[in-house]
């Protein structure tokens, strides 16, 4: 049976539960699943998925929030051969909708209660859920996935106006999974938390590890989100040994969560990634936690991670961190003409998913290996630690989650009375990345901030929702009739400090 | 105390950046309609727990009591009935 050496995620699910059967796989608050039950109740589903008649490369969409049915749904899809889809339940659902008809998938796995729906969406038959699976036969004929071929698609922002599929491959997860597992010595006695949804790259870490290390992955109740004192609670209550979130959660933990009163003894690794943790919080959080490994991890969903940068032990937080050095599978060079990082290497996806032109406009041959566009400035430091700059076009992050502000206008100028929109993303102080859409409208009090907001909601995830909209009689152009954005910028800009308007 | 227009009005200067405060009606969806996302919602109880000196446990929010200004009122009267009347809340635990 093939072990820890495999590139296929799968694999290791099945080579833990034969090693250690008992140990705890997932844990949801009071509910323990071990390594046997979790690949039981997944090979026992992936066989369902077979008769059905789910073939190697059909896609399978997870609408479920990040639960021990999700996790034994991914690894059921995986165990079949086929690719999953993993969906925000929260998302509008014209987005779900679009996202479901954009991957094509056949079956649809959904519901906030238990048990979860299984639902072919050509036929409209259903499978059933099937909490303790009886004897377990057919595993050993399953279709066995290549390491090369994708084993999930993530949605991501689309500056068209259309969500993206990023599809990435058993290899392309591996040579993270397999590397954080090393470079953070993950063992079987780890808790892993990670607050993401299975929508966003960050989940491969917890789960996969789990998978790979025997490690127990600790899922983070929903409840608590709101209230960083719960979610601190939880991380001292729940043993948590690695952590892995975006800044802005961290963030919310240090201050509402005053994360600096207590004592995490066991906690020795704190990972985070997705957008730029301002380096006076990461000093505050290093200083909270001061015998835990605090690193940032960054690449966008493209590539996952690729390069990295461990907190030094007397960061100031006087300077940002860089994002780093180059984690081992990756090669990364600057693009000379525009200081953009160009990043190569086993963690790279195959593509988006069914735009062959997006994907080739997204890749540059080097030496006749391929290299992803970034779309990120950097700069090299003398010590070898790559510097983040910017974005060469108009993608911000905020909150960790990628918004292309393209997507957000095309968002707006769908609403009735709504003639042309230009949003722009500047810097706040309190807030993080602030979002202003200046809006001409079809008549003074056609539409108003409320509507157009709520407008928005119904096909833009809440992340991605202007936090201001500014009426105009008319949107300032360049001499060609272009959008004027740098002006656009600094009005953002004086709004954001104070100015009201 | 006004408990809806202490609300708004911190809606309107800290999630809507400074939006004339007319426009969220009592029954405005704030969290449904989209006008305050997950990490906003960290700072904005934050505020209803610091302003009206309540605590709230876990399970006692969500997505429902707190979508709309009157049943955020609903809420915070409720709170401060219980913490009159001496009654414990949630799960019993208080943390700081």
């Amino acid at each position: 049976m093939p072990g820890p050496e495999s590139e296929l995620l799968c694999d290791w699910l099945r080579h833990t539960a034969a090693a250690a059967p008992d140990a705890p796989a997932i844990v949801e608050e009071n509910r323990v699943t071990s390594f046997c039950e979790l690949f039981e109740q997944a090979a026992w589903l992936a066989v369902r998925f077979v008769e059905h008649g789910i073939r190697k490369q059909d896609r399978i969409a997870l609408v479920l929030p990040k639960t021990t049915e999700a996790v034994v749904s991914v690894f059921a899809s995986l165990l079949a051969g086929a690719i999953y889809v993993p969906i925000h339940p929260q998302w509008p659902k014209e987005r779900i909708e679009t996202t479901l008809a954009d991957s094509g998938a056949r079956l649809v796995i959904e519901g906030e209660n238990f048990p979860p729906r299984i639902t072919d969406r050509q036929t409209g038959t259903s499978i059933p859920w099937q909490p303790v699976p009886a004897a377990l036969a057919g595993v050993d004929s399953l279709p066995r996935a290549d390491a090369g071929d994708p084993a999930f698609i993530l949605f991501t922002s689309g500056s068209t106006g259309q969500p993206k599929g990023v599809v990435l491959s058993h290899r392309a997860v591996s040579a993270f999974v397999k590397w954080s597992a090393r470079e953070f010595q993950v063992c079987s006695s780890d808790r892993i938390a990670c607050p993401s949804p299975l929508s966003f790259d960050l989940s491969t870490f917890d789960i996969f590890n789990m998978a790979l290390c025997g490690a127990t992955c600790v899922l983070v109740p929903g409840h608590v989100m709101w209230m960083p004192r719960f979610l601190v609670r939880f991380v001292r209550e729940a043993r948590i040994t690695c952590w892995y979130s975006v800044p802005s959660i961290l963030a919310g933990m240090l201050q509402e969560g005053r994360l600096a009163e207590h004592e995490y003894p066991g906690l020795r690794v704190i990972l985070f990634a997705g957008e730029v943790f301002p380096g006076p919080n990461v000093a505050q959080l290093q200083a909270a936690v001061p015998q835990a490994v605090c690193a940032n991890l960054y690449g966008p969903t493209e590539t996952n991670v690729v390069t990295w940068c461990r907190v030094p032990r007397d960061f100031d937080g006087s300077r940002p961190l860089p994002i780093g050095h180059p984690c081992p599978y990756a090669t990364v060079t600057v693009e000379a003409s525009s200081g953009q990082l160009l990043v190569g290497g086993d963690s790279l996806m195959s593509g988006y998913w069914n735009r062959p032109e997006e994907t080739q406009r997204a890749f540059v041959s080097l030496e006749g290996k391929p290299y992803y566009r970034t779309g990120d400035r950097v700069s090299l430091a003398p010590d070898g630690h790559y510097l983040f700059l910017g974005r060469l076009d108009r993608q911000v992050k905020r909150r960790g989650f990628r918004i292309e502000l393209g997507e957000v206008e095309a968002a707006l100028v769908r609403q009735e009375g709504i003639l042309e929109a230009a949003a722009v993303a500047a810097e706040d102080g309190k807030m993080g990345t602030a979002i202003t859409a200046f809006v001409r409208a079809r008549s003074a009090g056609a539409v108003t901030f409320v509507e157009a907001k709520a407008h928005c909601a119904r096909t833009l995830p809440l992340y991605m929702l202007p936090d201001r909209i500014v009426f105009l009689d008319t949107i300032p152009k360049g001499s060609r009739g272009k959008i004027d954005y740098v002006a656009l910028g600094r009005i953002a800009e004086g709004l954001n400090h104070g100015d009201q308007g | 105390m006004e408990i809806k227009a202490e609300v708004r009005q911190f809606i309107a200067e800290n999630v809507l950046l400074g939006v004339h405060q007319t426009t969220i009606e009592d029954a405005t969806p704030l969290i449904t309609g989209g006008l305050i996302d997950s990490i906003g919602m960290i700072g904005f109880v934050a505020f209803l727990e610091s302003r009206f000196a309540v605590e709230f446990m876990p399970r006692e929010i969500d997505v429902h009591s707190l979508d709309t200004v009157e049943r955020i009122e609903e809420l915070i009267r409720k709170k401060l009935a219980d913490r009159d009347a001496g009654v414990a809340a949630g799960d019993g635990q208080q943390i700081r």
